[in-house]
């Protein structure tokens, strides 16, 4: 699949979202696994153009490319601002998942919906830039 | 679909419909428009959610944003809502804070 390089600013979620809509047609993924694709990379994408890039006074870009196998997509999201590894931060448990709106802190949940919206997810950080993988098992039979 | 909010009053309550994608990109519109509707010190906010298409976290932080600013007394009623953005407001538990509706009844 071709891969797509975009300035790191928030008008590059609307293309990314293009590109796994795309990807996950393509995957034949039910829309259920292709929403949950979407929003786990549109998570991670605002991370690190939000705290990767803008809050660190960075300026780079974001990198989307896919591969698709007879068993799985995988859709790898690189980038060159600060290392980091979205599962270094703790996920909201069911405590704050069942508190009330008005006592709840703001943020904690981007990476819940991330895990909650793909099969697997991988962080790493090579040759100074970040990798977040994300995999999507296909429908059983599906041919590439 | 680009973001819009469109907020009408109708005596003390907000009614804002909702459409296209809710992230990142379009979370600042949406706080925009529920400080407008702050402004009107509503009794009740109902979000018409059955246009929007695509939630991500940012747009639930300014829910929980609307819910802080208002106060607690002001229940915020979701309508509409279905398929996997419904399932994202269940997931996250704000099914406990909000009343989720098919179609609005006060």
């Amino acid at each position: 699949m071709k891969s797509l390089c975009l300035p790191a600013t928030l008008d590059a979620l609307e293309e990314i979202g293009k590109y796994i809509v795309e990807a996950a047609k393509n995957a034949d993924l039910d829309a259920k696994a292709a929403y949950g694709l979407r929003l786990a990379v549109d998570e991670i994408a605002t991370n690190i153009i939000t705290h990767g890039y803008k809050e660190a006074g960075k300026i780079g870009d974001v990198a989307v490319s896919g591969v698709l196998t007879d068993s799985s997509l995988t859709i790898v999201l690189e980038d060159t601002g600060i290392p980091f590894d979205p599962m270094s931060h703790n996920l909201p448990g069911d405590d704050y998942l069942s508190l009330p709106l008005e006592e709840r802190p703001i943020g904690g949940l981007g990476i819940f919906l991330v895990l909650k919206g793909v099969h697997a997810f991988n962080y790493e950080h090579v040759d100074g830039r970040n990798r977040n993988i994300f995999v999507m098992n296909r429908p059983v039979g599906t041919p590439e | 679909m680009a973001f819009d909010a469109k907020l009408v009053m109708k005596d003390t309550v907000a009614m804002i419909t909702l459409s296209g994608s809710l992230d990142a990109a379009s979370a600042s519109r949406f706080k925009e428009v529920i400080e407008q509707a702050a402004g009107q010190s509503p009794t009740k906010l109902v979000l018409l959610m059955s246009d929007l298409e695509f939630l991500a976290s940012a747009g639930l932080r300014v829910l929980i944003f609307a819910k802080q600013k208002m106060g607690a007394k002001v229940d915020i009623y979701v309508v509409g809502s279905q398929g996997p953005v419904l399932g994202t407001l269940e997931m996250s538990g704000f099914h406990h804070s909000v009343y989720i509706q098919d179609t609005y009844i006060g």
